[in-house]
């Protein structure tokens, strides 16, 4: 251990120095003076410093406070030696940073107790400090990763800024990571989706699932899949994802085009609200299934719930944390409440329902995550027609020949390659009808001339298609000819199908099929998803146009 | 590939899931899946979960089969239908055939 000795008086450091050589203590500096023992200090560190307190240049009482200022955060052991043994003096030494004192002259048995008990407490000091370090460094490293993940996680959780005005929502994490969540996303082919949602738990424990969740969201509503598939989507991904003590309570919304029809999933959430325009409770729409992440995909369920509502309804989602919230005198807030709030003012905004929640929880930190989120039902049109769609106009042509078509199912691909184009994927479906039934048109009655009226019976429903593969199998130089345009500033997207046929009188499909009739209901799902139809040529060229 | 299909515990019940594209690429398929271990079905319930594309070959194999099985089947039901499936089942009126969920 080094020691450092201060004293002016020579004999005294030789004294002391020859004690502690004695005792083992073989690592000794002396000073002789407040300011020698200043510097000294600075150069060899020392572990334990004795302090004459009357010395000519300095006192002990005013090199003490210095010396610990200069040892910085591991605790140096100060013991004062002193003549004076004054209550007064003796009090001062420690007033002033000493440790400890012993009186001259010294005994050297409690010298040497005194100096190895101070030791002691310096290495545990020691240890404290080193500790401490490794405690700031984990601090910061965790500080530093959770920066990373909310880097992340504020990028890759992120919803529809269009979607901005249809919504009313709060959220409000009970710690840096939200355990709850709450996704937004326009439909391909107009209204919205959305889901809120409560991972067990919170923190970044709860918040990880947040990522697979979100992505998956975004990919399945921007191909317009129903809440149904999303759900079962959502459960398989958690089912494998999250240890088997985790799960996330979810209600997924869907809200078509109009504004007015909601198809609703829930499963674990507390019941979702629909309210009338003077804040009275139409419905309550209750979980009617586990929450995701729980049960194999063959256990679960397949109901939705839909509404109808009306322009001016409106559907309060929350999560269980809002009516979980507790007063100091630990009062459960209640569903009870929050309907009460809203029947008290039925435009009450989501902002306004948490500082009412503020009011009532006087200041009690809320236990889990808060998340409320509004919607009031509305027309989404402009929703539709703020979509991007592609600047630059394009045209597909696709020529099929015999061969071709003998592999059959050209129509799918013509789809995806038109879909893929920006804005063109909220037609998908519609696309896919039309073009089917006019790509069927000309290959049945165009090129392989099938009179529909075979399918009228059973049996001839199934000879229609025999009949229909024998003649592909003979079919000989014949051609369908699809191309597509799309021209940005009308926003126009045009099928032209021509087949190398004689045509087919068009007239005799436009008639009104019966309800139960197995056929000839193409054309009328022509007309009825496309824009316009027009037959040209002798009946072998159909054009469709479709507003974009 | 065949369709998936499901009995109820007692048989009376059948439950058939459409692929993703219902169209005409499915006769035979479609056909299969009603052709064997029907005796005691009442109710077919056709699941569209799946199914994201639907054209008029669909609507008449539908038709077709309702038409072949109404002796002994009393419900016809299409469920989990997506909006715009639904939309093309509208436009044909299939509401008067079918339950449509």
């Amino acid at each position: 251990m080094r020691i450092l000795i201060v004293d002016d008086d020579p004999l005294n450091r030789f004294l002391l120095v020859h004690m502690l050589e004695q005792k083992g203590y073989v690592d000794c500096y002396e000073a002789q003076s407040g300011g020698d023992a200043l510097c000294l200090a600075k150069q060899i560190d020392p572990e334990l410093i004795l302090l004459d307190v009357m010395m000519e240049d300095m006192s002990g009482f005013e090199v003490a406070p210095l010396l610990k200022a200069q040892a910085g955060d591991i605790y140096l052991p100060i013991i004062f030696i002193t003549a004076l043994d004054d209550e007064e003096s003796l009090s001062r030494c420690l007033d002033v940073g000493g440790d400890d004192f012993v009186a001259k002259p010294f005994n050297k048995t409690i010298l040497a107790a005194k100096i190895s008990a101070h030791a002691r407490t310096r290495e545990l000091s020691k240890k404290t400090f080193l500790q401490n370090q490794q405690l700031i460094f984990y601090r910061n490293a965790v500080e530093r990763e959770h920066k990373i993940v909310e880097h992340i996680f504020s990028n890759a959780v992120t919803n529809d800024h269009k979607l901005l005005p249809y919504l009313d929502f709060k959220l409000l994490p009970a710690t840096d990571f939200n355990g709850d969540l709450l996704l937004f996303c326009a439909a391909p082919d107009g209204g919205l989706y959305y889901l809120i949602g409560d991972f067990t738990g919170h923190g970044l424990a709860a918040a990880i699932g947040a990522l697979p969740v979100s992505q998956a969201f975004h990919t399945m509503a921007s191909k317009g899949l129903s809440v149904l598939e999303m759900a079962h989507t959502l459960n398989d991904t958690l089912l494998k994802l999250l240890p088997a003590d985790m799960f996330f309570a979810a209600a997924i919304v869907q809200v078509n085009s109009g504004g007015t029809q909601l198809e609703i999933w829930n499963s674990g959430m507390p019941d979702l609200l629909l309210l009338d325009s003077k804040g009275k409770v139409i419905q309550r729409l209750s979980s009617q299934h586990m929450a995701l992440g729980i049960l194999d995909a063959s256990e679960m369920d397949r109901d939705t719930q839909r509404c109808q509502t009306v322009i001016g309804d409106r559907l309060l989602a929350f999560s269980d944390g809002l009516i979980e919230i507790m007063d100091v005198e630990h009062n459960m807030l209640s569903e009870k409440q929050i309907e009460k709030w809203i029947a008290q003012r039925s435009n009450i905004t989501v902002d306004e329902l948490f500082q009412r929640i503020g009011d009532f929880s006087q200041g009690v930190a809320p236990l889990d995550d808060l998340t409320c989120v509004s919607y009031t039902c509305q027309s989404l049109i402009k929703l539709e027609h703020s979509q991007s769609i592609a600047p630059v106009p394009f045209e597909l042509r696709f020529e099929m020949s015999v061969e071709t078509i003998r592999k059959g199912e050209p129509v799918q691909s013509v789809i995806n390659m038109v879909c893929s184009q920006i804005g063109m994927y909220a037609l998908h479906a519609r696309l896919f009808t039309v073009v089917s039934e006019l790509y069927n048109n000309a290959l049945d009655h165009g090129l392989l001339k099938l009179d529909s009226k075979l399918k009228h019976s059973s049996d001839g429903f199934e000879a229609y298609f025999a009949l229909r593969a024998l003649r592909l199998m003979q079919l000989k130089d014949a051609q369908i000819t699809l191309s597509v345009t799309y021209t940005p500033n009308e926003r126009l997207l045009k099928i032209m199908v021509c087949d190398s046929g004689e045509g087919f009188d068009h007239q005799s499909y436009s008639i009104q099929t019966e309800i139960g009739d197995p056929f000839g209901r193409g054309v009328q799902l022509v007309t009825e998803l496309s824009d316009s139809v027009r037959y040209l040529g002798s009946g072998n060229v159909v054009e469709v146009i479709f507003n974009v | 590939m065949s369709l998936e299909r499901k009995f109820s515990a007692d048989k009376k019940q059948l439950t058939v899931v459409a692929d993703d594209i219902f169209d005409f690429g499915k006769v035979q398929d479609f056909r299969i899946a009603f052709s064997t271990d029907i005796d005691e079905v009442e109710t077919v319930i056709i699941d569209l979960h799946k199914t994201a594309y639907m054209d008029s070959s669909a609507l008449g194999m539908l038709l077709n089969m309702q038409k072949l099985l109404s002796g002994q089947v009393t419900i016809f039901k299409i469920i989990n239908t997506r909006p715009q499936v639904l939309k093309i089942l509208q436009i044909a009126r299939f509401d008067k055939k079918f339950l449509i969920s």
